[in-house]
């Protein structure tokens, strides 16, 4: 294996995984790859781009792109657009593959074999990874390999991708193909020879006649296909899962069952992450007078001490929360629920303007808006699409939780209503709901009146109910909690590094009375600030925070922890809880105030990732300068609502 | 031999098995992506599941679940098998 040596720059050769959602591809990119994958963006357009490294036997490396789900070369989905346009080759950063492994589940082969006799007719030179041989065995299907690849002309590898069964005869076969790449002679095979179907009128439109009939031939080549490589002996399904699929989606049961199910998981984010959560805060206050007391007093003992650690501890500090939020939703996607949820929330969703695929880039939304919006690209629906996207910002994502947490924490008695519902959890609820109401308010107008035009449609596969994968759900966690810590150590840190300058220069005259922020340029900011946001309860300091996480929301907890600690020459580093607690008390921060901020925080559009990937993603200045200017106003008319109503009545 | 005894998926209840005779047409997209995911002349399928108002309807063709709504639903004409 002397040819490591060898000095020629060869490119290494690409191989695609292609195939239906849901079908393990996943799993099996993972398998392969090991834990090396990249996750990149397509130029233009993004969706996501999933590319590691394959090493063969022969010690040669490949690379290996994880498409998208698909289940056809036909789709109308940004998602199903981009598989297209890169086995075509017209996407030049990722060059045209040189082999396609299309992954096809041994459990349904008829709807897998759809796209594949697509591949063929394309003349992609392809191999066939039959995957979840296991579950097929399990129902009673035999399948013929040796058979089906004569037939199909392509070769076939039986794997179980989840058990990590197959692999290395796949990548034998994979490097066997690569060398004597060759595509398969069942081109237009379904077509009857006699035939002159085009989908085409002469006009140039689709037909649908054409289309139907065209999907039907195809259909019953395939059907064909499948019925002489198989056998299948009836065997008594797992009734199990069955009656509790039933059971989750039944008219009856489905919705208290998932309402119950998320007020669960609110409670659990906030009960489970206290304790990680006041170890983080008490790390940080360590450090932070540690720093003090050691280095000497200067500029940079007190640009790290008051604006560095303080500013990204009080990010981290999330982090337990963070988690325990990724983990709910992981083992919800993964074991099958999410779709069970899209599926009974679609009427609902429908008479808002939305549809029941909406739910999971929604959902995702909790997490992050940008996750959200991306995995909007899966609804093939473009009004749907839109609605959906300019909605997803309203659903409390885990930068918000910072400012709840913050505010819930100092201001929210630590009380039980009936007992054992905390009144802290149930005031976090309600900053969700308020969100999630506001949305389907404003999808309902969006689609009035603007997107009525434009059809909307449903047409979704439930996977199977499984147990989740601890593997899958746990490396989920680990990437959304790194991609969360990057953002601390980049954006947040320069964001610290600016606040702590803003809040500390120019420095007070001698004679100034009074706090030293004030006189600060972030002081200045604050008080010209305050007359427009006086009538929502705050003051110049929230004023002041407010602006400084405009880039994100969860440095407001940075910005109103230096606002309110810089100036003051107390000798320990203060908690922001318990220093607002304390104002509290005396009646210069009032829980209504917090209350109103809340619900600011619950609308505004403060991210300015949001509004890029909102802005890539729809294409247009219209809708992202929309998006800013419906969710500030919102937040401004809300809060001014909660203050005035409020401090009338309290 | 029997006239016109095809029924519109929609109006299928819970657990009864029917073969699809034809999907009506509807634009493009909708229709590829119905064909694509087996709802073709042909292809038997049992519903599974309904929700609240009958909306939306799921069905078991080949291995898997389909969730579609009811207007979509209604594109489909199925015979008894």
């Amino acid at each position: 294996m002397g040819s490591r040596e060898a000095l020629e720059v060869v490119r290494p050769k690409v191989v695609a995984l292609v195939g239906n959602p849901n079908c393990g591809k996943t799993t099996l990119f993972n398998a392969l790859t090991g834990s090396s994958y990249k996750i990149a963006n397509y130029p233009g357009v993004t969706v996501e781009k999933k590319e590691g490294v394959l090493t063969l036997d022969d010690s040669s490396e490949i690379t290996l792109y994880d498409l998208p789900g698909t289940y056809s070369l036909q789709g109308s989905s940004v998602d199903e657009q981009i598989v297209t346009d890169i086995l075509a080759g017209k996407i030049r950063s990722s060059g045209k593959p040189d082999l396609v492994v299309a992954v096809v589940d041994g459990t349904n082969l008829e709807r897998n074999l759809f796209l594949v006799s697509e591949l063929i007719d394309a003349e992609i030179p392809i191999l066939l990874a039959v995957n979840m041989m296991d579950s097929a065995e399990r129902a009673g299907l035999k399948i013929y390999n040796e058979l089906l690849a004569k037939t199909l002309d392509i070769a076939i590898v039986p794997i179980v991708a989840k058990a990590n069964k197959g692999l290395s005869e796949l990548k034998m076969q994979i490097q066997e193909s690569l060398a004597l790449p060759r595509v398969s002679r069942c081109k237009n095979e379904w077509l009857p020879s006699t035939s002159d179907l085009t989908e085409k009128n002469d006009d140039g439109t689709p037909d649908p006649l054409t289309i139907a009939a065209m999907g039907s031939l195809r259909y019953d080549w395939i059907k064909g296909i499948v019925s002489r490589c198989t056998t299948s002996s009836q065997m008594p399904e797992r009734a199990s899962y069955e009656a509790l699929d039933r059971l989750l989606t039944s008219k009856l049961f489905g919705l208290p069952i998932m309402i119950g199910l998320f007020a669960f998981i609110f409670q659990a984010i906030f009960m489970w992450a206290q304790l990680p959560m006041e170890m983080i805060s008490f790390s940080v206050d360590t450090l932070s007078s540690f720093v003090r007391s050691t280095l000497p007093a200067g500029v940079l003992t007190s640009l790290l001490s008051e604006g560095i650690i303080p500013g990204v501890g009080n990010v981290i500090v999330f982090v337990p929360q963070i988690a325990i939020l990724f983990l709910f939703l992981g083992i919800l996607e993964d074991c099958g629920y999410l779709s069970r949820a899209a599926f009974l929330l679609d009427n609902f969703m429908r008479r808002v303007g939305l549809q029941g695929r909406s739910f999971i880039p929604l959902l995702s939304s909790f997490a992050c808006a940008v996750p959200g919006i991306l995995s909007t690209r899966s609804i093939p629906s473009r009004s749907d699409r839109l609605a959906t996207i300019m909605i997803a910002p309203l659903m409390s994502c885990s930068a918000r939780l910072p400012v709840y947490a913050v505010l819930i924490a100092a201001f929210i008695p630590n009380t039980f209503v009936g007992g054992f519902l905390s009144l802290k959890g149930l005031v976090l609820l309600s900053m969700y709901l308020l969100g999630i109401v506001a949305a389907c308010a404003i999808a309902w107008i969006l689609k009035k009146a603007f997107l009525w035009r434009e059809q909307s449609f449903y047409v979704m596969e439930m996977p199977p109910l499984r147990l989740p994968v601890a593997r899958v759900v746990l490396r989920g966690v680990y990437d959304s909690i790194l991609s969360f810590l990057k953002n601390a150590t980049t954006i947040i840190l320069a964001c610290s590094i600016v606040i702590w300058f803003l809040a500390s220069y120019p420095k007070p005259d001698a004679d100034f009375k009074g706090n030293a922020v004030q006189a600060s340029f972030a002081g200045q900011l604050g008080m010209l600030l305050e007359p427009v946001i006086k009538p929502l309860g705050f003051n110049w300091e929230i004023g002041f925070a407010i602006i400084a996480s405009f880039p994100a929301r969860e440095v407001f907890v940075t910005g109103l922890s230096t606002v309110y600690n810089v100036g003051d020459d107390s000798e320990d580093q203060q908690g922001i809880i318990s220093y607002l607690k304390e104002k509290n008390s005396d009646g210069t921060f009032t829980t209504l105030t917090a209350l109103s901020l809340m619900v600011f925080y619950v609308f505004s559009c403060q991210c300015m990732s949001t509004l890029a990937v909102c802005k890539r993603e729809t294409g247009s200045w219209a809708w992202t300068v929309g998006m800013f200017t419906y969710m500030t106003l919102l937040a401004y008319l809300a809060s001014l609502t909660v203050y005035q109503v409020g401090s009338r009545f309290l | 031999m029997f006239e016109n005894k095809d029924k519109a998926l929609a109006s299928i209840k819970v657990g009864e098995t029917v073969v699809v005779s034809e999907v009506k047409a509807c634009p493009p997209d909708l229709l590829r992506r119905l064909v694509a995911m087996g709802l073709v002349a042909g292809s038997k399928l049992t519903v599974t599941q309904r929700g609240l108002f009958g909306s939306p309807i799921n069905v078991k063709l080949f291995g898997s679940i389909l969730s579609l709504r009811s207007t979509e639903a209604s594109l489909v004409q199925v015979h008894p098998v």
